[in-house]
């Protein structure tokens, strides 16, 4: 594992400041997590975040980057080396019972007891809320339905599809009613028509009142979901901020290119436009320039002038903006699935 | 957390559990074969006290004859216990050179009748030995200078109808020439049988002391026989001990490893696992309910087997087993069933795959039940007999298995076997044992699955 990229860099640390609400529903501070003793590996370095009451936080990293590790402490499936975990007010390792009560959990691998139908999981899992069979079974009713699963109610799961899982999955994590829900890659393996659906569902499920941790390896999810987004690489949070904040520092901080389609660029027309201000790098490709704006600088007229000025036959100038996912990608070495 | 929480969620885990398990294809067989083994062998080894003590699987019947010239001849008939013939025995004539070995001086196949003869000259005194594979028999010969009858005979007596008594007598008559002779046999003075073409007879003489009459063309000889009961163990007890200590010893603990050794390796690797843990329910209180819920389906279908066990030495042997040791027994394999329960929770827990699962299980049986006494034994070689045994003694309190099995023992009557084997340990200690085993797995058990649940 490479340690040698950190970003402490002055341009990633200025995404890192994340004011922590008192109100905060999820509280998370400075969880490390180190598998196989002392000498082993670290997943977890450090992660600190807060998702307020209502939120839709979103965390995105790539794969094997520390979300199911985060995921699966806040589930207190497994102890984190060190750190703390607030949800709803209750300490998850003192009073872990209050904190499930009030959680839902639905895991990236959707997994259940092959030989059981979907509602038989349903009213075992209610169970452990205290709710009675019938209690249960009317209220798994409702959710499948809701869900699209009515007619496989009563299927054993071993028969269900990856996507009746999902659903199922969701039913199982909604049935007790939770305020929090802790959700890992909720639209994997699923068709675009599945993820939309889960998108519109979290939607209603977040105007329903409830607080959701969302994460991800998609950005496309996150963005068109979450509020806030934390982005997570090699166990640590290398940015932290609101969709709009992120956007709003790359459209004023990050460089934009300029990608030049022309003929006949002689060395001397490409010195040009080096020597333009405003310009911070040219570099010629197959089809002609690649031309880098330092930041805020508008090259683009000045560029064609000079071109044409210079004797080539310009076909097509076309602005790059850089997007959230080059800065997802920057910040996480271009990592990703 | 509160200490009524501490046990949160046992109830329904446990449960579940035991409905899974009730429900697979691994339950119905266990619970097949252990009938089969428990019940079956309840049954079977009811009648050990005929049936299992035959002696050797041949009996050398031998005769003096007498060739026309005067020298003699040494006959030998072949049969297994029943009376009929075996043929192609290898049969070995030796003189004798001291009073109990001999110089072989003939050697013969058993005819299509099963009889074999060697020219034996003047000796008077021949040894005869019958072989067919690893079965063997001897007998000798005394030749008399002048024959007191026309006839010799030979007779053997065995249990041969499991009634428990010594009196099912064999009588094989030949003439003077070595020919199997026409005999009438004579109980108590009537007529119960008829030497057959080989010259063999048999009859049941019942309990007591009978006069036996063997009759050839006018000359006959008349002795008396008395039966004599079985000596071996046998009773409702030893049945029960063998159950108990052997059979159930070797079968519970597959049964409670069969059906326990995945309880949580299965969720592992499924993938249910992360879910259960994230319910409101202690760790405590799910492990327990794997406990609970695996144990009580071993303990059901296993107490009604051994019951039924108990039950049926009762109807075979017409007598029923020792009340204290036949509740011994019942009680003591719920301990036994337990200690394996929790074992393989402990190994399940620390098993990442299902394939490490059933190895364990595996493992956990032979240890125990084999390889322990192996290693015991190892360790003890090397010193002296006395510290050897003494070795060996303690050691019986380090394998739960043996501990089950001193204190069934315990409970059984004192003469059982007729006083042998047993232990120099008291029923205290073993009870200390039983409790303490109990107690560290059940704490290992809980300990292993609060670290190592889902790491």
């Amino acid at each position: 594992m490479s340690n040698g990229g950190n970003p402490s860099g002055p341009h990633t640390r200025r995404f890192l400041s994340s004011p922590r609400s008192p109100a905060a529903v999820i509280d998370v501070e400075g969880l490390t997590k180190v598998y196989g003793g002392s000498r082993g590996v670290k997943a977890l370095d450090g992660v600190t975040f807060s998702v307020p009451e209502r939120g839709v936080f979103g965390f995105l990293g790539p794969n094997g980057a520390g979300k199911t590790t985060t995921i699966r402490i806040l589930a207190t499936a497994i102890e984190p080396t060190e750190g703390t975990v607030r949800i709803g007010g209750h300490d998850l390792w003192e009073d872990p019972l209050a904190v499930k009560e009030n959680l839902g959990l639905m895991p990236d691998e959707v997994a259940f007891y092959p030989t059981l139908t979907g509602m038989q999981h349903l009213v075992y899992y209610g169970s452990f809320y205290g709710m009675s069979r019938a209690e249960a079974r009317k209220k798994g009713s409702e959710l499948l339905a809701k869900l699209g699963l009515a007619d496989a109610v009563e299927k054993k799961v071993k028969a269900y599809s990856h996507g009746m899982k999902k659903r199922l999955a969701l039913a199982q994590c909604l049935l007790h009613d939770p305020g929090v829900l802790i959700m890992d890659e909720p639209a994997n393996g699923l068709d675009p028509a599945g993820m939309r659906y889960f998108r519109d569902l979290i939607r209603w499920l977040n105007g329903e009142g409830k607080t959701i941790f969302l994460s991800s390896h998609l950005l496309s999810e996150v963005e068109q979901l979450c509020e806030r987004v934390g982005i997570i690489d090699h166990g640590r949070i290398v940015a932290m901020d609101t969709i709009a904040n992120l956007t709003a520092h790359l459209a004023t901080d990050a460089p934009s290119v300029l990608r030049v389609t022309a003929r006949g660029v002689t060395e001397a027309v490409v010195d040009a436009v080096r020597a333009l201000p405003g310009v911070a790098s040219v570099e010629t490709t197959a089809l002609g320039l690649d031309v880098t704006a330092s930041p805020g600088a508008d090259i683009g007229p000045e560029v064609a002038r000079t071109l044409v000025g210079g004797g080539a036959a310009l076909r097509e100038m076309r602005g790059e903006q850089r997007s959230l996912e080059d800065l997802f990608l920057s910040l996480t070495k271009g990592g990703g699935d | 957390m509160d200490p009524r929480e501490w046990f949160r969620g046992l109830p329904i885990v446990a449960r579940q559990e035991f409905v899974g398990n009730v429900r697979s294809v691994r339950f119905l067989i266990m619970a097949f074969v252990t009938a089969l083994v428990i019940v079956g062998g309840s049954y079977g080894f009811s009648g050990l006290g005929g049936g299992l003590f035959q002696g050797p699987a041949v009996n050398v019947w031998t005769h003096p004859a007498y060739a026309a010239d005067g020298s003699h001849v040494a006959v030998a008939w072949v049969s297994d216990p029943f009376g009929n013939r075996v043929v192609g025995a290898t049969v070995v004539f030796e003189e004798p050179e001291t009073p109990t070995a001999g110089r072989q001086f003939a050697e013969a196949t058993t005819d299509a009748d099963g009889f074999a003869r060697a020219d034996a000259g003047n000796l008077t005194f021949v040894f005869v030995t019958a072989r067919q594979g690893f079965a063997e028999a001897g007998s000798s010969i005394q030749f008399f200078p002048r024959p007191p009858l026309n006839f010799t005979m030979v007779t053997a007596a065995a249990d041969l109808d499991s009634d428990g008594f010594v009196d099912d007598l064999g009588i094989h008559v030949v003439d003077l020439t070595g020919d199997p002779a026409a005999a009438r046999i004579l109980v108590n003075g009537t007529e119960r049988a008829t030497a057959d073409a080989r010259g063999y007879a048999r009859v049941d003489l019942g309990p007591g002391t009978s006069n036996v009459t063997v009759e050839i063309a006018g000359e006959s000889e008349t002795f008396p026989w008395t039966a004599f009961e079985v000596p071996v163990v046998g009773g409702p007890d030893v049945t029960l001990a063998i159950i108990a200590g052997g059979f159930g010893l070797l079968f519970m603990p597959i049964f409670a490893i069969v059906i326990s050794f995945d309880a949580v390796s299965k969720e592992r690797v499924q993938g249910t696992l992360d879910l259960l843990l994230s319910r409101p329910a202690s760790r405590t209180g799910i492990l327990l309910g794997k406990f609970l819920g695996s144990f009580a389906a071993v303990a059901l279908p296993v107490t009604l087997v051994n019951l039924a066990g108990i039950a049926v030495i009762g109807a075979a042997t017409g007598e029923s087993p020792t009340g204290g040791f036949a509740l011994a027994f019942v009680g003591l394999s719920l301990l036994l069933i337990a200690y394996f329960v929790l074992l393989q929770l402990i190994l399940s827990t620390l098993a990442k795959t299902s394939g490490t699962a059933v190895l364990f299980g595996v493992l956990a049986w032979l240890v125990f039940n084999l390889l322990y006494n192996i290693i015991v034994l190892l360790i003890s070689l090397p010193f002296d007999p006395q510290t050897r045994f003494q070795i060996q003694q303690a050691a019986t309190l380090g394998n739960p298995s043996l501990v089950y099995q001193n204190l069934v023992f315990a409970a059984a009557p004192g003469d059982l076997f007729g006083g042998f084997g047993g232990t120099t340990l008291s029923p205290g200690a073993l009870g200390v044992a039983a409790v303490f085993w109990f107690v560290f797995l059940l704490a290992l058990a809980l300990w292993t699955f609060h670290k190592k649940a889902a790491e």
